[in-house]
């Protein structure tokens, strides 16, 4: 399985990346990282956390509405990271050429409040924690979708919060948050969520 | 189907009409069914395709997050179609992400392992139809929704639809037997009391029987017109017959008595005057015997002789017209025992000859007892007198029975004759053998065959010259045989 998971999914996107205008030490960085990957799935038998992260990151788009007058200033997509970036290569590798609702998919990676305008979804990363409250109603304000990794990052006013539930990643939906956020949750988002808050229908 | 030969035109109607609306019924029967099974087969399969799309549409986040309870909870909806026994939401890398099956027994295909060309689409197996569909989220595959359903339905249907055609046929059937006995009486029943008629006709031969013509003015009616016609035509010409022959009967009656009672008055006549002379001549004898000279006593037996001979054939003559005339009365003959006294007779007349006579027992025949005395008679002593240069001779009356042919015959073992003038042998006054030879008027063998026809019967001879000869004859008068 392990090989038809690579032959599907990935070589022919590690191909393209590889064809990308990048430096030798980027390069050499990924070669390292997709062997320890390639390495680890061997082990596991199973895309590692930070792979399944990135691509629900990414899935994430397809589920959820933003309002109209910010779609429309859009012509891209942008996939925000905030503070220290988990993902690496592993991010731009899965959002490579995709596209979510005819715009073509970016990965932002910034430090600055000021820069989550851009974006559609928001990754906090953990070392942003101490300034989260901040990070909220800054997404509140720009109708910016977060989602993050840190614990109960749902119940702590973030929109989806990915968590390790039985070793695998699943995530939180906060629907208030959402709602602050000026954001549509698709129900097919809210049946898969492990958790959905502050809603009227939530799952366990 | 074979039909018999023998059999009638109105079986042949009844069948002929029953296999042309069993025919077009099973060709209807097989079109709408077949219409059927393709629209049905047809629905089922938008239904399955609209079904595998709306769970292929509900999976893509069950895919997308990897959740299989919710890609099981988006199957489950497919209870509710009894006909799907088994479904799957499937990964694009080959992984059974959720799998539902009706029966609890999972039967789920390797997709990835399927061609490229099956990975979309449907086939069908026997008994199941498979259906495969992608399922695409922002224009890319991420999986397959595969549903198997059973075709029990279409059986299902094909056994009610073949239960439906076999009533309908039957009921068609019946009512067409029905239909086609009303068509029987019009069509068919003219022609079975034609071909009565025809067969009544020629066995009783009653030329005054006519068939009913039918109520309908068609070519049935103009046909018995045409028969009942040609029946009137034919009881014509045969009463013209009839009267004709009746006629000429008559005639040939008259005429025939007035030749028989002339020449009976004429031999009747006749003998008078030669009776005077065989009288007058014997009283001359007697008289003047002594006195007159031997060449006129040669002479005078001369006359008397001619005179006997004369008075021999005038008598045969009779009595050929007798037989030609008399009325016939029929009785039990027993030919032997007639056979027997005539021999008597002849041996007694000739004491010195030693002639050996053979008889079968009792030949009894139905006839007239007088005739077949003159029969046995004339034979017997034909016999006799052609056996008459021989020291010995042998004379036999016997019977045998050939093919149920009963055929009497008297066999002797004199002169004979030539089998070339067989024919000339029963014509009156036709002889084979010279009057000094064997004496005789020819007229015996013709009263023989006079009686013999008048008994319905026929009378031959073979023979050769000094083997002997021997005549067959038949007698089949019955009983109640009238002349």
């Amino acid at each position: 399985m392990t090989e038809v998971n690579s032959l599907i999914v990935d070589k022919p996107r590690r191909a393209r990346w590889m064809r990308l205008p990048v430096g030798r030490w980027q390069r050499c960085c990924a070669a390292v990282v997709l062997l320890s990957c390639a390495f680890s799935w061997a082990q596991t038998s199973k895309p590692s956390d930070s792979q399944v992260e990135a691509a629900y990151l990414y899935n994430f788009g397809k589920f959820v509405t933003w309002p109209s007058n910010r779609a429309a200033t859009s012509y891209a997509f942008y996939i925000c990271v905030l503070g220290k970036d988990p993902f690496g290569p592993i991010l731009d590798e899965t959002v490579n050429g995709e596209q979510i609702d005819g715009k073509k998919v970016g990965i932002l990676r910034i430090s600055r409040l000021q820069e989550v305008r851009s974006c559609n979804i928001l990754f906090v990363s953990s070392s942003e924690e101490k300034r989260l409250p901040t990070i909220i109603v800054e997404a509140e304000r720009v109708h910016v979708l977060t989602v993050s990794d840190m614990p109960h990052f749902a119940e702590r006013g973030g929109t989806i919060g990915l968590v390790n539930h039985n070793d695998r990643i699943r995530f939180e939906v906060n629907r208030a948050a959402a709602e602050k956020c000026h954001l549509g949750l698709s129900s097919e988002l809210l049946k898969v969520a492990l958790r959905v808050i502050g809603g009227k229908t939530a799952r366990n | 189907m074979a039909l018999k030969r023998t059999a009638s035109i109105s079986t042949r109607l009844t069948l002929m009409n029953m296999l042309v609306s069993g025919v077009a019924l099973l060709l209807a029967c097989a079109g709408f069914f077949t219409y059927d099974q393709i629209t049905f087969r047809q629905g089922l399969l938008r239904t399955l395709s609209a079904q595998a799309q709306i769970v292929g549409s509900n999976s893509v986040s069950a895919i997308l997050f990897n959740d299989p309870q919710a890609a099981s909870g988006t199957l489950s909806a497919l209870q509710s179609s009894p006909n799907i026994s088994a479904a799957g939401i499937i990964t694009s890398d080959g992984r059974a992400l959720a799998q539902y099956s009706r029966d609890g027994k999972s039967e789920i295909l390797n997709i990835p392992h399927l061609d490229e060309s099956k990975r979309e689409g449907y086939w069908l197996a026997r008994g199941y139809v498979i259906l495969i569909r992608r399922i695409v989220s922002e224009g890319k595959p991420i999986g397959f929704v595969y549903l198997r359903a059973s075709l029990a339905d279409i059986d299902r249907r094909l056994r009610r639809y073949a239960l439906i055609a076999f009533g309908v046929l039957l009921v068609s059937l019946i009512a067409a037997n029905a239909v086609s006995s009303t068509f029987r009486r019009s069509v068919a029943q003219p022609i079975i009391q034609l071909a009565e008629a025809a067969q009544r006709f020629s066995r009783d031969k009653n030329y005054a029987m006519r068939v009913s013509p039918p109520a309908e003015q068609n070519e049935m009616a103009v046909l018995v017109k045409s028969f009942n016609e040609m029946l009137n035509e034919l009881q014509k010409s045969h009463e013209e017959l009839e009267r004709r022959v009746a006629e000429r009967t008559r005639e040939l009656l008259s005429a025939n008595r007035e030749l028989e009672a002339f020449s009976y008055s004429v031999s009747h006549d006749l003998r008078g005057p030669l009776d005077a002379i065989n009288g007058f001549s014997y009283l001359m004898m007697q008289q003047f015997g002594p006195g007159i000279g031997t060449r006129q006593q040669e002479l005078l037996e001369n006359i008397r002789a001619s005179s006997r001979k004369m008075t021999d054939l005038i008598d045969d003559l009779l009595n050929l017209s007798r037989v030609n005339s008399s009325a016939m009365r029929t009785e039990t003959v027993d030919l032997s025992g007639t056979a027997r006294s005539i021999m008597e007779e002849l041996c007694a007349s000739s004491p010195e000859r030693k002639v050996e006579f053979i008889s079968a027992d009792k030949t009894e025949v139905i006839g007239d007892a007088r005739l077949l005395r003159i029969l046995m008679d004339n034979l017997l002593r034909n016999a006799w007198k052609y056996t008459s240069h021989h020291d010995r001779a042998r004379i036999e009356f016997g019977v045998i029975r050939e093919n149920g042919r009963i055929m009497h015959f008297v066999k002797d073992d004199g002169s004979g004759f030539d089998p070339r003038a067989a024919d000339r042998l029963f014509q009156p006054f036709q002889r084979l053998h010279s009057a000094a030879e064997f004496p005789g008027s020819g007229v015996g063998l013709a009263t023989v065959q006079r009686i013999v026809r008048r008994h319905g019967g026929e009378v031959w001879a073979t023979g050769e010259i000094e083997k002997g000869a021997t005549f067959y004859f038949t007698i089949n008068a019955p009983r109640d045989y009238a002349f």
